[in-house]
């Protein structure tokens, strides 16, 4: 079974489904503050371990995306 | 009685007269009943015998020659078969698995897209046009190692050593001591020869230009990505274009009708790029054969010596000491052509390449036209 | 988790290519030509799908220079699509299929010229170029 990522436009966008989520899997975010990684699981706080700051970033997918080189 | 035009007669015909203001005789005119009493039907043993090829430079991918003889539609044909319809290697899709870099993806793609490729002709010329798979057919279109090429990118950017924090933190700036891997090249993709590719290609696929900076990352940046490059032309997208460009002048012509003497000389050797006009003295029998320059001997002359070198500004015509005295012209058959490769194909192969082209692109339309007729 | 990543997009097998790849046109629009409504035998306007100035201009100067011929003209109706049209008016009893025919053999024996002494003068540069 083959997954084509196809983009239809130059931007390229991903077509795959949604992933479901489950509590046993977690999370990688990136503290505001302190670039520091950060594990959560549904439900958690969302605080930064070594710092406590409350901002967290979301870190990039990775999954594949397709481009068109134009 | 036909009448025969004298040699001058045809050379004036083929001139281009580029006045002040205005540029007159630019159009063809060598075609049948256009002079009365000549025959200007196309007649192949002529063309042959007339046609001339003269180069002037022949370096790998800078290329310079004349065309005597053609005519313009026909040299324009070449031109824009050389920008936009010879078929080139470059890189279309990029699948990017990891870029936290910021430059964004698919300003990175573009990117890529622009860099020019180069690998051994025996194994470009081997390989064929790849297509996407289409919405009826689902199995067609695949990549294969006779229609796509891969290359793969994968550099992360870590500081120096242990100390760089340090340094960083007292006002180093310089990334080369302190990061490693700051500034990803065009040097840094890499092939990934499959299948038959790795007999057909000689030279391996490579950039041209491996010092193009593609991405500027610092520590805690990477990007993974692998590319798929394959055959296109110019007419689709310019980075499929084989040339920085191709051009083509005409070859301009400097009559000197009166002569110019002494100061006027020297200022009108000064209207043009250097080695197009030079000085030399009015000898004894010249003094004595032109009543212009009785008593002149001894004096500088200027001389049109390399005219090919001149870039027809028209700033002798500025200057009413000489603007009488001379003309300026171009010659309408000869072609001045430049052809400068980006490094896929040899410049003279170009030519060649296209010439063939403009043969196929006939022998489709006399296919298509014998179809129509039954 | 990170969803599934796509790896290998080639197939790495030895594999035989068809042969109608060899003639894939990467050019848009396949060549068709069309005569247009209103022609006789000796006036004839054509339509080419997916020609332009290239071929356009070229095919215009040799049929010029075909004697029979009472007029030849190009024009590209409009810049977004990708035709051609082409208008040959001979003389008397003569087809414009046959003028049309005979300026595409005539184009192609120019090319063939082109090809040959461009092939020697560039061998002779190289070959002086050696000995200098």
């Amino acid at each position: 079974m083959s997954s084509q990522n196809y983009s239809y436009n130059p931007s390229g966008q991903q077509a795959s489904a949604p992933v479901t989520a489950e509590s046993g899997r977690s999370v990688e975010y990136t503290c505001g503050d302190c670039d520091a990684s950060v594990q959560l699981k549904r439900g958690e706080p969302i605080r930064c371990r070594n710092c406590g700051h409350r901002v967290l970033y979301k870190q990039r997918t990775n999954r594949m995306v397709q481009f068109e080189a134009r | 009685m036909p009448k025969i035009p004298t040699q001058e007669e045809l050379e004036q015909r083929k001139r281009v007269q580029i006045n002040a203001e205005t540029v007159t005789n630019a159009q063809s005119n060598d075609f049948p009943h256009h002079w009365p009493g000549e025959d200007h039907s196309w007649n192949l043993d002529y063309f042959k015998s007339q046609f001339r090829v003269k180069f002037e430079k022949n370096e790998r991918y800078d290329a310079e020659f004349s065309l005597i003889g053609l005519d313009t539609s026909v040299a324009n044909a070449f031109r824009r078969i050389l920008i936009a319809e010879i078929p080139t290697l470059a890189i279309e899709t990029v699948f990017i698995n990891q870029n936290t870099s910021i430059i964004a993806d698919e300003v990175l793609a573009h990117r890529m897209g622009l860099v020019p490729l180069t690998a051994s002709r025996k194994g470009l010329d081997w390989m064929s046009w790849y297509r996407e798979p289409t919405e009826e057919d689902r199995g067609s279109g695949q990549p294969m190692d006779y229609n796509a090429c891969q290359l793969r990118l994968e550099a992360a950017c870590t500081w120096l050593d242990d100390d760089a924090i340090n340094r960083a933190n007292r006002g180093e700036t310089d990334p080369n001591k302190l990061y490693k891997n700051h500034s990803i090249y065009a040097k840094d993709l890499v092939w990934v020869p499959s299948g038959q590719q790795n007999d057909k290609f000689e030279e391996p696929l490579r950039p041209t230009n491996p010092d193009i900076l593609l991405v500027k990352m610092r520590p805690g940046q990477k990007i993974e990505l692998f590319v798929q490059a394959i055959k296109g032309i110019g007419q689709d997208h310019a980075k499929f274009s084989p040339v920085a460009t191709a051009s083509y002048r005409l070859m301009p012509t400097i009559d000197i009708t009166k002569p110019i003497l002494g100061q006027d000389a020297k200022k009108f050797a000064r209207c043009f790029p250097k080695g197009v006009i030079e000085l030399e003295k009015v000898t004894e029998e010249e003094a004595s054969e032109k009543k212009e320059l009785e008593g002149k001997e001894g004096e500088l002359k200027a001389v049109v010596k390399n005219p090919m070198r001149d870039t027809v500004s028209r700033e002798c015509l500025r200057h009413p000491e000489f603007k009488d005295k001379v003309k300026l012209g171009r010659v309408r058959d000869h072609f001045i052509f430049k052809v400068e490769s980006t490094g896929q194909w040899d410049s003279d192969l170009l030519f060649l390449e296209s010439v063939k082209l403009l043969k196929v692109k006939c022998e489709r339309v006399k296919r298509g036209l014998d179809a129509m007729m039954g | 988790m990170p969803g599934s990543t796509q790896d290998q997009v080639m197939t790495d097998a030895q594999s035989t290519r068809p042969e109608e790849d060899e003639h894939y046109d990467p050019a848009p629009d396949q060549d068709r030509i069309r005569v247009l409504s209103g022609a006789t035998d000796t006036a004839a306007s054509f339509q080419f799908d997916g020609e332009d100035h290239t071929l356009g201009n070229a095919l215009r100067y040799i049929i010029m220079k075909n004697p029979d011929v009472e007029f030849c003209g190009y024009s590209i109706p409009h810049p977004s699509e990708n035709k051609m049209n082409l208008r040959i008016q001979t003389y008397d009893n003569v087809s414009v299929y046959t003028v049309l025919d005979k300026g595409l053999d005539d184009l192609m024996d120019m090319c063939d010229v082109v090809i040959d002494k461009f092939t020697i003068a560039r061998d002779d540069f190289n070959a002086q170029k050696q000995n200098a």
